[in-house]
């Protein structure tokens, strides 16, 4: 085994082992902040995996996408609505919680039937490294046009979707209604402003 | 196929000065095998790269302190060393000394962790920082990409240092400073994405090579004026400069993110910080104003006097003016954002975000729209 | 459509201005750097405040009229006016007045809305204490009346950097008559007042 290939087995064995147990800290930790952290850390490795598979521009993707954006906007919102809630403990967690795990157990077991049977092809096809970005961006243009560009008018309807809801020009309406509350507290305040004060 | 015949091309046409080749061949000179030789080499272009990224911060720390001082008419650092060039220097060592304090209600791993992570993605981006044709630590085909990639792993740990804090300013700083990262992050790639379209490559040494076939006029602000401006106000946001310091507001927010820290974790968001800034500065040297490029080609001098571009000593003589003029230019663009520190006033976060989305963005979009026109019309001038 | 390009052409003017009025500041940011420090000794000299400084208020007792306007117009509801309502007279009778000038913000509200005018600024701005309460005035502190510094004979009164001639940055050793630059308002005003003397001739 030369140090190449070693640094690179001990290099995955770490990256997986953090996704892994980062990705458990997600679903498990009660903290729904440090599970957004983790969730960011996990994003992270996973790009270390694709840049161990020579995938740099895809690595670097991922972190822009995924650590950057998606993830500090979860960030973001847990942050802005920060509202202590006194959260009432479900009836029957326990059942529950066995449930899903059993769900999770077979979506697993699935998963490790699929990679069992799977004839992979090793080794696979020969990472092209520098000229990967020319490939994705010549892919993106040619055989995979459609679900590009119905991605991005996905994206496009979610971000009107998010400006007509920020918008609520439902609200203003409301408060301007509201205005004749203040006024009387103002009235029965100011009945005796002026207070005789020659007695003392 | 056609890049390594690009590649190859480069290295007939314009070898440079290849540190890397010459150490080798020392080494094997003294009878180590060639892999042995590559990992020692692997870490001295790190390591030389980070000794200038902190000599690099001393020196724009005082000249910060120095040009504020000019402006202001005052003296400034004057009694540590001569015209107080050891400042900085004390400076650290203070805080180097300081008590580590952690609030009591803090939250002790996140508030550790916040500065660090804003501190790494910093120092990773100067991987691609080239200083001459072979003067960088890697050549990574993603080149620029990969500082866009790292810079938006910087709100994370802004957001966690300013959740750990527990307390209300560090919260709001944390928030305002990925806000701020992430709507400026957009029209900064955008401004990139021009240049990168011109120079058919990501690499950084491309971009530079593409900038220095005549010289002074060849550089991309000629050709990117709009670009240049976005890129620098963008630049200036993202480092969290005067007119976009939002996040530190000092009126308002106490210091941020970094009001509850104290010691070598200050000292690390105070490094990143302008660290940061020298980052920025280099990028902006390196994508528009030409890099390492003397405004006259070396190549003109050098045929005109009748020497070979390729004997040893032209070599490092072209690699010294061109490490020169990198510099060179990068202070004096953090001049100029020291000046515009004490020129502008802070915008508020309305008027930050109305720049970002509003004006940036579209005018950004336009630029990219336009270089791709005029790529396609003048592909001799623009690239093609 | 006219409209959508006549506002993008003031848009870009806009822009355009002010990316201008960006590269004026920036550029009397870069001369600034050229001037040097001068140094005022301060407690044995002083800069001569300019005629609309705002410093610690005067007051006067007797022409107050106790209307509050002042705490009124406040941003923090200052003054104290203490007054008692006289049932014989039916008027308002004042007691004691008072500012805190540890809280006070030198806005100068208060002066400009006082109905009797017996509000008014002073030059003086040496308002240290070792108590903090020292500085709530009454109604005597307030109504006394600060040194001058031009009269003051232990203290050498130097100019203001807007009262020296034009391209002098130090006060030091100038003569004491030299004329500070551009044009004094009875300058302006005789001319001012010979045109209108002019138009009025041309009128009649
Ligand atoms: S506004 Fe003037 S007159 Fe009225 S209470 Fe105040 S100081 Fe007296
Ligand atoms: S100067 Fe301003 S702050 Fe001070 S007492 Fe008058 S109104 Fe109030």
């Amino acid at each position: 085994m030369t140090i190449a290939t070693s640094t690179e087995l001990i290099c995955f064995l770490i990256l997986s082992s953090v996704i892994v147990s980062g990705a458990l800290g997600v679903v498990l930790i009660d903290n729904i902040v440090y599970s957004a952290f983790l969730l960011g850390g996990v994003f992270m490795s996973v790009a270390g995996l694709y840049l161990l598979l020579n995938a740099s521009f895809v690595a670097a993707a991922q972190i822009l996408v995924y650590v950057g954006a998606v993830n500090v906007l979860i960030l973001f919102a847990i942050m802005l609505v920060n509202k202590q809630e006194e959260l009432k403990p479900i009836k029957g967690l326990k059942i529950r919680r066995f449930f899903s795990g059993c769900v999770c157990a077979g979506l697993l077991a699935l998963l490790f039937r699929v990679d069992i049977t799977t004839n992979w092809a090793t080794p696979g096809p020969k990472a092209i490294g520098e000229i990967a970005t020319e490939r994705i961006g010549e892919h993106l243009f040619t055989d995979y046009l459609l679900p590009f560009e119905l991605a991005s008018v996905l994206l496009l309807m979610a971000m009107i979707g998010a400006i007509v809801l920020a918008r609520r020009d439902v609200i203003s309406i409301e408060l301007e209604s509201t205005d004749s509350i203040p006024q009387n507290i103002i009235n029965n305040s100011t009945d005796n402003v002026l207070l005789d004060q020659s007695s003392d | 196929m056609f890049t390594t015949l690009k590649i190859v091309l480069i290295a007939v046409v314009n070898p440079g000065l290849d540190l890397e080749r010459s150490f080798n061949h020392l080494l094997q000179g003294m009878g180590l095998p060639s892999s042995i030789a590559h990992l020692l080499w692997l870490p001295l272009p790190m390591l030389l790269v980070l000794t200038a990224a902190l000599i690099g911060v001393l020196v724009t720390v005082w000249l910060e302190r120095k040009i504020s001082a000019a402006a202001q008419q005052r003296v400034g650092p004057e009694y540590a060393g001569a015209l107080g060039i050891l400042q900085p220097m004390a400076d650290g060592l203070k805080l180097l000394v300081k008590e580590d304090i952690i609030p009591h209600k803090a939250d002790s791993l996140l508030f550790t962790l916040g500065p660090i992570l804003v501190l790494i993605p910093v120092i990773l981006s100067w991987l691609i920082v080239p200083f001459g044709q072979n003067l960088l630590i890697s050549n990574v085909g993603i080149g620029i990409f990969l500082w866009i990639a790292l810079s938006s792993i910087q709100p994370i740990g802004l957001l966690m240092s300013g959740y750990a804090s527990n307390n209300k300013y560090s919260l709001l700083g944390g928030l305002r400073a990925a806000a701020q990262s992430i709507s400026y992050e957009i029209p900064l790639a955008l401004a990139v994405l021009a240049v990168v379209m011109m120079s058919n490559s990501l690499s950084t040494v491309d971009i530079v090579n593409q900038q220095n076939t005549t010289g002074l006029f060849s550089w991309n602000i000629f050709r990117q004026p709009v670009g240049f401006l976005i890129f620098w106000i963008c630049a200036l946001a993202e480092c969290e400069r005067l007119p976009f310091d939002l996040p530190e507001a000092e009126e308002e927010l106490v210091a941020g993110y970094q009001t509850e820290y104290a010691g070598m974790k200050f000292a690390l968001f105070y490094l990143g910080s302008y660290i940061n800034l020298i980052l920025s500065s280099l990028l902006v040297s390196i994508l528009y104003l030409g890099g390492w490029g003397f405004p006259i080609p070396i190549d003109l001098i050098t045929n005109s006097l009748g020497q070979s571009p390729n004997a040893p000593v032209i070599q490092i003589l072209a690699a010294t003016i061109g490490i020169i003029m990198t510099v060179f230019k990068t202070y004096f663009l953090v001049f100029l954002a020291i000046l515009l520190r004490w020129t502008t006033p802070r915008v508020r976060i309305d008027q930050l975000l109305d720049l970002g989305w509003k004006f940036l963005l579209p005018i950004a979009l336009v630029n990219l729209l336009f270089t791709a026109a005029l790529k396609l019309a003048f592909p001799i001038a623009f690239g093609g | 459509m006219g409209t959508f390009f006549q506002k993008a052409a003031d848009y870009t003017k806009d822009a355009i201005s002010a990316g201008k009025y960006l590269l004026q500041g920036l550029a009397v940011t870069f001369d600034h750097m050229r001037r040097r420090p001068i140094t005022v000794q301060y407690p044995y000299e002083k800069l001569i405040p300019s005629e609309r400084y705002r410093g610690r208020i005067h007051y006067e007792f007797d022409k107050c009229i106790a209307c509050e306007v002042c705490v009124r117009v406040c941003p923090i509801n200052l003054p104290v006016v203490d007054w008692v309502m006289n049932k014989e007279t039916k008027k308002k009778e004042l007691r004691n007045y008072s500012i805190d000038f540890g809280v006070c913000i030198f806005c100068g509200n208060c002066v400009e809305y006082c109905p009797t005018n017996c509000l008014s600024m002073t030059e003086e701005y040496e308002l240290a204490a070792f108590d903090r309460h020292n500085l709530n005035f009454d109604n005597v502190a307030l109504g006394r009346l600060p040194t001058n510094v031009t009269t003051d004979p232990s203290v050498i009164a130097l100019k203001e950097l807007a009262y020296l001639p034009k391209g002098v940055m130090d006060p030091h050793e100038l003569d004491k008559n030299s004329p500070r630059a551009g044009k004094l308002p009875s300058e302006v005003s005789v001319k001012t007042i010979e045109n209108n003397k002019a138009s009025v001739g041309e009128k009649t």
